[in-house]
């Protein structure tokens, strides 16, 4: 388990094919965190809805190489940090929305539950009161040598955690599915997406 | 087989108050430039009409951005601190950022336009002869921009209310603020070369309103949402905003200077060609955009077929056409002399009216119909 390699930050992919839609990563996040109801850090989201073909899978802010939100967000409260991975200051947001309208991820949320200012104001504290709220990749749990919970609790390791070269050496294994489309993979993994993601 | 995933879609994230604010700003950007204009040719020309139009132009731009921006900020988690715009807005990669500081100088141009345009014993467009004294009293003799002359002992205030026109003044005179406001006007309104010449820099945030009412919608990434293509989106906004902005002033300059003549048929007759190229562009959109970018293609079947009564019945026939018809109705019924200068100042004013919320309900529809372009997974 690594949290930060010289080849960029760690992130968390889903593996589609191994995936039973068991909703297990969520209830993992909200425990470990003990986040409010509405609180979704990762999120089960359903795909070809309404056809035959209808699933659900889950899905979480990538810490994106190329991250729109950064770019659209006014205020600077998205921004990156030195080891590549996207925080939001609480501080800083104003629940304007434009990184939610930006990701084509889905993945930040506006959490409407009362939360303290101060947990607010934590770096890795949950939101609430309308701003934007996001996965942290468990920062805390990766300083202590854990993998992020979803992952962790995961029971078909549809969940994969690592850098960009672990990802790449996972993703090349037989049973792996590819977790992007090429032009996803840009923006998640910027110039690394094709080592990452071979074609 | 590929996945494609549903998120919420751009309604859920803005909702009605993102509409209303970017047709107001619409509204706030083209009124400003459409008021400069008239501000200039009434300067060159020496046309009082023209500056009438003017004032009532900037007037209805800043209503707009009374309006709008307010809207926003009760849109916002913190519309606090998104109001300390200098210490919050940073990121100037943002349309968000670069809006919000357009507005501010728009803002503050709008203000001070409006000032100099309807305050003050030297106020541009005035009747020369009663420049620089006092206006009117009761038992005074009437101006001919509508001021009484002050007679001992009158006070502004007084005067004001009972000026024959120019309705802003007596909502002023009736609340005791007209004579510090003409006052204030009056020591702070430089000459007007300078005028002109600040006016001219006020337009440029003006226009950057205009383009960032159609860019808050068409900034994100591209291709997130294929119905704000900006190619098609901008002339649709900047055409409509400069329709509603010199309607309004039409309407106003209508309906409180009650003058109708012929400075004002030719801007209700510009305010029907940039509706009319408003609806052009519309159709653009729903006939061309699904093959330039197929991904629009269901928003644009939404703007047709789910909310086709608010896209076809609100926004294009209340919005455009109902306006269009109301104007030329009015311009051509008073000149051939079948209509009277009341019926025509109503027209011009019921006009002005329902362009505004023809122009909300367009915007409204542009969010409503908008899907985000589905994610597509290869599993």
């Amino acid at each position: 388990m690594s949290t930060q390699d010289a080849d960029g930050p760690a992130r968390i992919l889903p593996n589609w094919g191994s995936c039973i839609d068991c909703g297990a990563c969520e209830v993992a996040c909200q425990r470990t965190w003990d986040l409010p109801t509405d609180t979704q850090r990762i999120q089960v989201v359903r795909m070809n809805e309404g056809t035959d073909d209808e699933q659900n899978k889950p899905m979480q802010c990538y810490n994106c190489t190329d991250a729109p939100c950064v770019d659209v967000c006014p205020t600077d409260a998205l921004f990156f940090r030195d080891d590549g991975t996207v925080r939001v200051s609480g501080d800083l947001c104003i629940g304007c929305h434009y990184c939610g309208v930006a990701c084509p991820f889905g993945a930040p949320q506006y959490p409407d539950a009362e939360v303290p200012e101060a947990e607010e104001m934590d770096p890795l504290g949950m939101r609430g009161n309308g701003l934007m709220d996001k996965c942290t990749s468990c920062e805390p749990r990766q300083e202590e040598g854990l993998e992020p919970a979803c992952a962790s609790e995961c029971p078909t390791d549809a969940l994969v955690f690592g850098t960009p070269g672990e990802l790449s050496e996972r993703l090349a294994q037989d049973d792996a599915v590819k977790p992007f489309s090429d032009e996803s993979a840009r923006v998640v993994f910027g110039d690394q997406a094709e080592e990452v993601m071979p074609e | 087989m590929p996945f494609d995933i549903l998120f919420t879609e751009p309604w859920g994230d803005w909702g009605w108050k993102v509409g209303v604010y970017v047709a107001l700003l619409g509204l706030a950007g083209g009124a400003y430039i459409a008021a400069f204009g008239a501000d200039l040719l009434a300067w060159r020309k020496d046309n009082p009409r023209l500056g009438s139009i003017a004032k009532y132009g900037y007037l209805s731009g800043l209503l707009a951005l009374i309006v709008g921006p307010p809207v926003l900020l009760s849109h916002l988690a913190t519309p606090f601190r998104a109001a300390l715009i200098p210490l919050t807005m940073t990121n100037f990669g943002s349309w968000m950022t670069i809006g919000a500081y357009m507005i501010g100088g728009a803002a503050v141009g709008t203000i001070v336009m409006f000032g100099w345009t309807a305050f003050g014993t030297e106020r541009p467009y005035r009747d020369p002869e009663l420049k620089g004294r006092p206006i009117a009293a009761d038992g005074g003799d009437a101006a001919t921009d509508g001021g009484r002359e002050i007679a001992d002992g009158g006070s502004p205030e007084a005067a004001a209310i009972d000026e024959p026109a120019g309705g802003l003044r007596v909502v002023a005179g009736k609340v005791g603020v007209l004579g510090l406001l003409d006052r204030l006007a009056d020591v702070t309104r430089p000459s007007e070369p300078i005028r002109m010449a600040l006016g001219g820099v006020f337009a440029i945030f003006a226009a950057g309103v205009l383009v960032y009412s159609a860019m808050a919608f068409g900034s994100g990434p591209e291709g997130r949402v294929a119905l704000w293509n900006e190619t098609f989106l901008l002339p649709v906004q900047i055409l409509s905003g400069l329709g509603i902005g010199l309607g309004t002033a039409v309407g106003l300059t209508a309906l409180l200077d009650g003058d109708t003549g012929r400075a004002l048929q030719n801007y209700a007759l510009a305010t029907v060609g940039l509706m009319l190229a408003t609806l052009l562009a519309v159709i653009a959109t729903v006939t061309l955009l699904p093959s330039v970018e197929p991904a629009a293609e269901a928003g644009v079947a939404n703007m047709l077929g789910e909310y086709a009564l608010l896209f076809v019945g609100g926004a294009i026939v209340v919005g455009i056409l109902v306006p269009v018809v109301l104007l030329l109705a009015a311009v051509f019924g008073e000149r051939r002399g079948a209509l009277s200068p009341t019926a025509a100042r109503a027209s011009y004013f019921i006009a002005a009216f329902i362009l505004v919320p023809g122009q909300i309900m367009l915007a409204w529809v542009y969010l409503l119909a908008a899907e985000y372009t589905p994610l597509i997974l290869p599993v």
